[in-house]
């Protein structure tokens, strides 16, 4: 093992996750959702990945895989230079205290008929850290997200949305993880209260030193929060690089696409820019072009593009793209 | 020249076991010919309460309209009754409405072309014959191929993008005067949300309707938007022409909003968010002084001592309801 | 309510405004919710006033409920006997008021062991899915379409009659119907994140079931459970009727109506007064579930 690589927190080698389609009575198999195709990443210690992409582009798939909520069908999830990805939930346990997962419905994710301080405490107690300092620490973790511990005793639904959000990242802290799994924590929020909940993530990180891999469908969110961005369509990987560099130079044409459909707060600048409107809709990935997958919305395709997948290529500075017309 | 539609000091109030909730508590706004406008706010401050009050599709109880005048064609909309055959006239004929969630407002047992031509039906007493060819122009221009076949195809067989499109086809279809667009691209992705605002503009320019695109991205409607409301807390804290709202805005929540959301390729180490401190207002025993008090740092004593401030001119057609502003002002 | 609003110069205190909602407490609202409505309350009178006869039955009753007056048989109601007297001489008044306890007893025992069994099942089949899932609801449809005379009389005719086998022949008949609604809302509450998040952080699928998904799938049961109370005493009623039910002596109301209805043209109280029991009872029961039901639906919060 190389130097490079022990401090990745986590590395995806080959990451495929398909679900099957069963059809009648016997459950016959009869296709399957390519969710995850193919998809290898890392995220080094410290540093915030974001993963971009439409709704039904295996985001969410993917961090449930590294959550290990899901059995990958292939493919190795390597989290601190072990593979996790063939664990049973024995195996696991020891590597779930060490992560934690933030989820993006505040009030789905907390469980309504617990009071506050049982969910917040409840990862220590599944881990047997319920202990002598158990209280002290939950009310530690109240303060840490900003809450005032004067709150535990009330129940998620006398709480406001951005508050439960908080709740949900204290949670996620309880067993000081390394990793933590964003999963769009702040779309549903109110846009006043989403700049409170990325500060918070923001600051909680340099604090603690934490790893986040953040999903999100809000390319402008993802850039500001993280350091390096993976831009996903139909189960793949199209577009990583830093979040400054994919802003200025986009190489994708669904990563330009994307960008120029991120309406600005500005009239001016709106007026001016042009948009590069997407022709169709975004394939079922159940029956997903061939080729590269973007190729039937592409105005840069040509024959190979329909037969042929093409890889991430590194064109420098660590930014890859997997285009052809590159 | 006299605005097509016309709010007075309307408020919808809903009773609850918690407490009386003012909603839309004393909204007043035009809706001009041919206007594209923007309804912003976060939600619960009133905006979608404040359309639906409009067409009084209000459920009462727990809501009802306490005051104010909705003036259209000369007429005070809330003069008729809710279920009255006048306001079903108006309903869809001249001000048509889509929702947000393209899921559920289209009937999954009804095939499309019969959604399309039931209005058609009613409203513009067209025959069936006429109807369906009317429908195919209508499913052509939003751009759904093959419209002659797909008038035969059920709501689920459309995707999400598509459904909404076919919602604005049902909404322009009487040739409404004024079309309502509710969060009409909240729950679709950022490539359809383009194709759908682009599909909203073409449509309204063909047919000379006004827009009013409630939102709370404000991103959304600064590339359409002519006059721009924003909303807090049951009431209109500032209007104006777009390029006032987003260049000078005035307001305190106004000037937040804008100064809270991420810029488009701007990363932490540039800047740092500046959050709306604390959190947004229960609708249950509001304070009667400014609502964005608890909120505001630049409030002044006056803010303290007064109650709500009224809209106040402060230049060409931007209002804003603050103390500081209206204090300050030259 | 009218004052409130236009109630709009009251200044609030600024300091002492809360930027959250205020508190308030759920369990208030349900009772606001259940006792604003005249139904369900009648409901909670007839139950409460059910198990206070049932249990103060020896005190409240004129007479023991198997003392016979030969003599005295069938007599019509009088001052003596308020209700008259049966066939062998007993007090009607007194063999309802005893059977009273019957009716209590089966009804909450039965519904306890069916919605126990069934909860269970349904809980297993939802969290589980795939061939448990097949397996159990494909049992209780088997068990839905056996019909439920048959299966006391097979019980009757294996164990003997008897109130523990009709309690064991209900109990049995009675799973299917929480099975299947404790599956149903166990497929939906199941979905919520909090439960993926459980999973993220490791916790046990028995914990799972029982501590996340269970506490959330409850209302909707206990609903059923009230309501499936009133109906096993109806149930019971109609196989005590039959003459399969409940070995006599003991005071039933349906055993009662069974007695009674030969003398139903000379004597009709004797019929007719446990069968008023008895309809109240099931009645009290339903609008009981009705409240509930209304109480504990969330959609209802904040909006009454």
């Amino acid at each position: 093992m190389t130097q490079e690589n022990s401090t990745n927190v986590v590395e995806l080698l080959n990451l495929k996750m398909y679900f099957p389609i069963t059809h009648g009575l016997l459950r016959r198999r009869v296709g399957e959702i390519k969710a995850v195709d193919d998809v290898s990443f890392s995220i080094k210690k410290n540093e915030t990945l974001g993963l971009v992409g439409e709704s039904g582009c295996g985001k969410t798939t993917t961090g449930r895989c590294i959550l290990r909520l899901y059995k990958p069908t292939a493919g190795k999830i390597m989290f601190n230079s072990t593979d996790i990805s063939g664990m049973n939930e024995n195996q696991l346990r020891s590597v779930r205290s060490s992560m934690g997962a933030i989820f993006q419905d505040p009030y789905g994710s907390l469980n309504p008929r617990q009071t506050a301080r049982t969910i917040i405490g409840m990862p220590l107690i599944i881990h047997g850290m319920k202990t002598k300092g158990y209280d002290n620490r939950v009310e530690e973790l109240f303060k840490l997200v900003g809450l005032d511990p004067s709150m535990m005793t009330r129940v998620p639904h006398e709480f406001s949305g951005g508050q439960r959000q908080r709740l949900g990242i204290a949670r996620a802290l309880a067993c000081q993880p390394e990793l933590i799994i964003c999963d769009e924590p702040v779309s549903a929020l109110d846009v006043s209260i989403q700049a409170q909940i990325i500060n918070l993530l923001e600051e909680l990180q340099e604090k603690l030193g934490l790893t986040y891999l953040f999903i999100a469908h809000d390319l402008s969110v993802v850039q500001h929060i993280s350091n390096r961005v993976a831009v996903m369509y139909l189960g793949r990987i199209i577009e990583i690089a830093n979040s400054k560099e994919l802003y200025q130079n986009p190489l994708h044409p669904y990563t330009k696409a994307l960008l120029s459909a991120i309406p600005v707060p500005n009239p001016v600048i709106e007026r001016k820019r042009t948009r590069t409107v997407l022709k169709g809709e975004v394939p079922s990935p159940a029956d997903p072009p061939t080729g590269c997958h973007f190729n039937p919305r592409c105005n840069i395709a040509t024959g190979d593009c329909k037969t042929e997948r093409p890889q991430l290529k590194d064109v420098g500075n660590g930014h890859m793209a997997a285009c052809f017309r590159v | 020249m006299t605005p097509l539609l016309s709010v007075e000091n309307l408020k919808t109030y809903f009773r609850t076991y918690r407490g009386l909730v003012k909603a839309v508590d004393g909204v007043s706004f035009d809706i001009n010919e041919k206007e594209i406008i923007g309804l912003v706010g976060e939600s619960g401050c009133g905006k979608s309460v404040s359309m639906l009050s409009i067409l009084q599709l209000i459920s009462n109880p727990p809501g009802e309209i306490v005051s104010g005048r909705v003036m259209f064609d000369g007429q005070d909309l809330l003069q008729y009754k809710s279920k009255s055959d006048a306001m079903s006239a108006i309903r869809g004929a001249k001000i048509a409405m889509i929702f947000q969630e393209p899921m559920t407002s289209l009937n999954p047992v009804l095939t499309i072309g019969r959604q399309l031509t039931e209005s058609l039906e009613i409203h513009l007493n067209m025959t069936p014959q006429t109807a369906q060819e009317r429908a195919i122009e209508l499913l052509r221009m939003i751009g759904i191929p093959d419209a002659h076949n797909r008038l035969d195809a059920y709501p689920h067989q459309f995707s999400g993008g598509m459904r909404q499109r076919v919602m604005i086809a049902i909404a322009i279809s009487c040739n409404p005067k004024i079309l309502i667009a509710d969060e009409p691209t909240t729950a679709v992705d950022v490539t359809t949300q383009a194709q759908l605002l682009e599909l909203m503009q073409d449509m309204v320019n063909r047919f000379d309707t006004s827009l009013v695109i409630v939102t709370h991205n404000l991103g959304v409607v600064a590339r359409y938007a002519e006059r721009i409301y924003v909303m807090y807390s049951g009431r209109i804290v500032e209007s104006g022409l777009a390029d006032d709202i987003f260049l000078n805005p005035r307001h305190p929540y106004t000037i937040g909003l804008l100064k809270c959301v991420p810029q488009l390729g701007e990363t932490r180490q540039e800047r740092k968010l500046v959050p709306i401190k604390g959190l947004p207002p229960n609708l249950i025993n509001m304070p009667t002084n400014c609502a964005f008090l608890p909120r505001c740092d630049r409030a002044r004593d006056i803010c303290r001592q007064q109650l709500w401030p009224p809209l106040e001119l402060v230049g060409g057609q931007h209002y804003v309801a603050c103390f500081r502003e209206i204090m300050e002002k030259p | 309510m009218t004052n409130d609003a236009n109630d709009d110069t009251q200044p609030v205190d600024i300091a002492k405004w809360s930027e959250t909602a205020p508190r308030y407490s759920e369990i208030k609202r349900m009772i606001s919710v259940f006792v604003g409505r005249p139904l369900p309350v009648i409901g909670l009178v007839i139950i409460v006033l059910l198990i206070l006869v049932a249990i103060f039955a020896p005190l409240l009753a004129p007479d023991p409920p198997n003392q016979m007056e030969i003599i005295n048989k069938l007599q019509q109601p009088s001052s003596e006997h308020w209700l008259g007297t049966d066939s062998l001489g007993r007090d009607t008044l007194s063999r309802i008021i005893f059977g009273s306890r019957t009716s209590l007893i089966i009804g909450i025992s039965v519904t306890a062991i069916s919605s126990i069994i069934g909860i269970v099942l349904g809980l297993l089949a939802a969290y589980f899915g795939g061939a448990i899932y097949h397996i159990i609801m494909r049992f209780m449809d088997a068990l839905m379409a056996f019909p439920m005379l048959l299966l006391a009389l097979l019980v009757a005719s294996l164990l003997g009659a008897g109130m523990l086998n009709i309690i064991i022949a209900l109990g049995i008949g009675m799973i299917a119907a929480p099975c299947r609604l404790m599956c149903g809302v166990v497929m939906s509450v199941k979905q919520n994140d909090y439960v993926l998040s459980a999973r993220a952080m490791g916790m046990s699928n028995l914990r799972i079931m029982f501590q996340e998904i269970l506490p959330n799938a409850f209302p909707p049961l206990l609903v059923l459970m009230t309501i499936g109370i009133g109906a096993v005493i109806l149930a019971e009623a109609g196989l005590s009727f039959l003459g399969i039910g409940i070995t006599p002596p003991t005071a039933t109301w349906g055993g009662m109506v069974n007695d009674g209805y030969k003398f139903i043209m000379t004597n009709p109280v004797l019929a007719i007064s446990p069968g008023v029991a008895i309809m109240l009872v099931v009645f009290g029961f339903n609008m009981l579930g009705d409240g509930l039901r209304d109480a504990l639906d969330p959609k209802l919060r904040g909006v009454i």
